[in-house]
């Protein structure tokens, strides 16, 4: 799609027109998705997105542009009229105008599907969620089963004024079961979505008949709990999508979007102690297979595993070109977007808390009153004073070191930086769980996870 | 090929391959500037847009896109799209009966102004913050606008395009007082780039986070609520779902079985206005060109309809209220064009708590049930006297909520979220406060 001659032409222009980085984003995706409402398809839909996202920086200064149109003209039309958006006149560097030669990286394939998407048609896809429409048929309080497919084959294509050329493509497949119960005027909801960077083998990996039965488990579950009781307590949180807590609370504000900025509570603290001694905290842009994972980000770097933070300590941020320019940091293959129409920013891939030594169950053992929020819903955090609240949408009642009642419509709010030193005890059940995630530069799919953390106070908001 | 070319070409296509066809074509023009230090830190330009195709193949309805407009991706999109028609079962589809509906430019001169003093207005918004010592830092102050094109053509003889667009000012930032942070947001919406005033907004973004400063936990207890427009903004945002038909007809609303039955305060009136004179996001017509007219969903208290599109007012029998909304790349959906909320008589704040901005609504509330537990930020106002408050969850049901209004304000603000949102300040008695 990005044609050698033509990113090298574009990428000179800018750096004669004063620019001191260019960088040029290339991106076709295919995408299809199908909707099913109790067993029969309402909506089937296919896209093709292709577009270019022209980037320059002048110093801090960035300016950039996107279009659909790749011809060479547009492009280099774009670069002008970017260039002069800039405001100030642009040195002509005489460096700049010199040849290109770019050093060309090729992906392994370690995320490459094994059955890959076009090996089964669509109505393979649909019988599989009819298998999870039918799985969650469970009991006759299930009124209502909503299924989803979703895939993408994203292909990118990466060139910059260094001479990085990077062509990378990433499949993602992720299903959704949406269970609802009713028992007279109550109506409850249950989910269940698998994702991961595969194709077709997403049915194999997480078996449809399980995922139906599990939504429609916790939608049964909801129609029978009280309302959440209120004030501050003792909280254990679930693995798996238990970790958006700290993704909200703690991730974002070490990512150097708001680092750089300062505008996060945790700038300036590297290797001070920031959490309690029992977490460990790690975003990992290289798991196999991962929902975040890509081999390279969306700047053309390698992804790596970050820890952030080890043992307490604040070991390292998420870094962007833009912010290592900015801090000085190290890059650490943290730039992603949405797709072109959004210029890169440092943000999570896979993050989750490294697991301890002991048994989930030893954790629920240490409450005498307290919340267990075993499936969380998602979140909203304000990285400038770590305000964060989350809803739990499966959530019980511990008494006496014992798992009793379900409750819903809990909501955890705090501050992230107070919450992550209020860990107590982090389990071995360590797993994570797929999550799109929404910052400055758009929607990106995530992991986040964890093994069971048990918090020692957390203000609870319910009804009760 | 141009849009238009594109367009032609699938119409063609689809003739001789007799298949229904409905094409929308957008194409979105932006221009972004953010200041932050005295400089613009980010300076974004586009032109962007895509064919959104539905087909009709024996009564199957079928949907693709594309952005690429070559021959190849025409090709691509209509098989794409009449392949996923034919997996459909239901073939009582169509499309709508369509007209003439003629060329509109909504924007005219509004986002005409010289690109520098477009630049100079994320500058002076950052430099009015910046003149407040609380201010600790800035994530950001900008200026974005956007304009869209939207073409609509289709076999059963909709034509019509129209221009729209808003521009916008928006500043991020945290103050401090001593030990106590705040991180505030403020967003202004205009139609005109001229209607856009910096100091006005950082002079609002100022009172709205610098009254927060020092805020204390707000102990629980079940309190009167002022619910400040952004507020009451955040949960029409999510909450409006319940009037779309679609949801209706899936089971997925609680005012289902409920038109014209009682569900809200007497003082309530909920509206759906497409040609609002201060609507952000007005349009002669839907995305199935059926013309736009003004739908009232609540008229004081009493539930009067729900939002349709042609399917969803074909199915219940009811009459189609043009709300048929989508964009190149989505299904036909149900959507509001400006939601407003009809002032009232007027709020005198006396004893409660104001409750400013909430956060997590997406996260928190449930539309399906109208239950919510979502974070809010405020002041607990006693004898008149208010003091910030903060770490607190407001819990309860939508419906409830509506039912327990008891005075509603005679001013109104707008915002877009998804859709234009005009609403007043409400007061709602009897709101269940979960804090320290």
């Amino acid at each position: 799609m990005l044609k050698e001659d033509v990113a090298a032409k574009v990428l000179q222009h800018a750096r004669t027109l004063g620019a001191d980085f260019a960088e040029i984003y290339v991106e076709r995706v295919r995408k299809r998705n199908l909707r099913l409402l109790n067993g029969e398809l309402k909506e089937a839909s296919s896209g093709l997105d292709l577009g270019a996202g022209v980037r320059l920086f002048f110093g801090t200064q960035v300016v950039y542009a996107y279009t659909n149109d790749l011809e060479a003209t547009t492009l280099l039309e774009v670069t002008e009229t970017l260039a002069r958006l800039k405001g100030e006149k642009g040195q002509v560097d005489a460096e700049g105008a010199g040849g290109l030669d770019f050093r060309k990286m090729r992906p392994q394939g370690v995320h490459r599907p094994q059955r890959p998407l076009e090996t089964q048609d669509k109505r393979q896809r649909i019988d599989r969620l009819l298998e999870a429409d039918a799985a969650a048929r469970i009991d006759t309080a299930i009124r209502s089963v909503e299924t989803r497919w979703a895939e993408s084959t994203q292909e990118v294509w990466i060139a910059n004024s260094e001479g990085l050329w990077v062509n990378d493509e990433r499949v993602r497949s992720r299903y959704f079961v949406l269970a609802i119960a009713q028992d007279g005027n109550e109506v409850q909801s249950g989910v269940s979505a698998p994702g991961k960077s595969v194709g077709l083998e997403l049915f194999d990996l997480y078996p449809p008949s399980k995922a139906g039965r599990e939504a429609a488990e916790q939608a049964l579950t909801l129609l029978k709990a009280q309302p959440a009781p209120s004030g501050p307590m003792p909280v254990v949180i679930g693995n798996r999508f238990g970790g958006v807590i700290f993704h909200e609370a703690l991730g974002h504000l070490l990512e150097t979007t708001s680092v750089a900025r300062k505008t996060s509570v945790l700038a300036d603290k590297l290797g001070e102690v920031i959490a309690s001694p029992v977490v460990t905290y790690i975003d990992d842009g290289t798991l196999p297979h991962g929902w975040g994972s890509s081999e390279y980000d969306d700047e053309g770097h390698p992804t790596e595993r970050t820890v952030l933070i080890e043992r307490g300590v604040l070991k390292s941020y998420m870094v962007d070109r833009w912010g290592e320019r900015v801090t000085g940091y190290r890059r650490t293959g943290s730039a992603r977007r949405q797709d072109y129409t959004f210029a890169p920013t440092s943000r999570m891939r896979n993050t989750f808390i490294a697991p301890g030594d002991e048994p989930p169950e030893a954790l629920i053992r240490q409450v005498d009153y307290g919340l267990y929020a075993k499936a969380m819903g998602g979140g909203q955090v304000k990285p400038g004073s770590g305000e964060y609240n989350f809803s739990v949408r499966e959530g019980y009642l511990i008494k006496n070191g014992r798992i009793e009642a379900p409750v819903r419509n809990a909501m955890l709010v705090g501050k992230g930086p107070e919450t992550i030193r209020r860990v107590v005890a982090v389990a071995n059940d360590w797993e994570n769980a797929p999550g799109m995630c929404g910052s400055l530069s758009g929607m990106v799919p995530v992991e986040v996870g964890q093994p069971h953390v048990l918090v020692e106070e957390i203000v609870v908001g319910g009804q009760g | 090929m141009t849009f238009e070319a594109a367009q032609t070409y699938l119409q063609e296509k689809a003739k001789s391959l007799g298949v229904e066809i409905e094409i929308l074509a957008e194409r979105h023009k932006t221009l972004a500037f953010k200041a932050r230090q005295h400089q613009i830190e980010e300076a974004t330009i586009s032109l962007q847009g895509g064919l959104g195709v539905r087909v009709v193949v024996a009564g199957r309805v079928g949907y693709a896109y594309t952005e690429a407009l070559d021959e190849a991706a025409l090709e691509w999109v209509l098989d794409e799209a009449i392949e996923n028609a034919r997996l459909t079962r239901d073939d009582s589809g169509s499309l709508p009966q369509g007209r003439p509906l003629g060329s509109h430019d909504l924007v005219g001169e509004g986002l005409s102004a010289p690109v520098e003093e477009k630049r100079a207005l994320a500058l002076a918004l950052e430099d009015g913050i910046r003149k407040d010592p609380r201010v600790d830092r800035v994530g950001g102050a900008s200026y974005s606008e956007a304009e869209v094109e939207h073409r609509l053509v289709s076999s059963a003889g909709a034509r019509g395009d129209y221009r729209s667009g808003t521009a916008s000012l928006g500043v991020s930032a945290v103050m401090r007082d001593g030990e106590s942070l705040k991180q505030g947001i403020e967003v202004v919406f205009a139609q005109d780039a001229f209607a856009l005033d910096p100091a006005s907004t950082s002079q609002s973004f100022l009172e709205k986070t610098g009254r927060l400063l020092g805020a204390k936990p707000l102990p629980t207890g079940t309190y009167r609520a002022y619910l400040e427009p952004r507020a009451l903004a955040q949960l029409l945002s999510f909450f409006w779902s319940m009037w779309s038909a679609k949801a209706v007809l899936e089971g997925k609303s609680p005012l289902k079985n409920k038109l014209g039955q009682r569900i809200a305060s007497p003082l309530l009136t909920l509206l759906d206005d497409p040609a609002h004179p201060q609507g952000l996001d007005n349009a002669p017509f839907d995305d199935e060109g059926v013309p736009a007219k003004k739908t009232t969903l609540i008229e004081a208290g009493v539930l009067r309809s729900f939002l349709h599109n042609s399917e969803t007012a074909r199915k219940l029998g009811h009459e189609n209220t043009a709300n048929g909304r989508r964009s190149y790349k989505s299904v036909v959906g149900v959507m509001p064009f400006n939601l407003v909320v009809a002032p009232g008589q007027g709020v005198a704040i006396e004893e409660g708590v104001v409750v400013t901005e909430l956060m997590g609504v997406h996260a928190g509330a449930n539309p399906i049930t109208g239950d919510f537990a979502v974070q809010g930020l405020g002041l607990l106002v006693k004898d008149g006297e208010p003091t910030p408050v903060e770490n607190f969850v407001l819990a309860g049901n939508f419906l409830d909520l509506l039912q327990n209004i008891s005075a509603i304000g005679d001013g109104f603000w707008w915002t877009k979220m998804g859709f234009g949102i005009g609403v007043p300040l409400v007061a709602v008695e009897e709101v269940h406060f979960a804090g320290a």
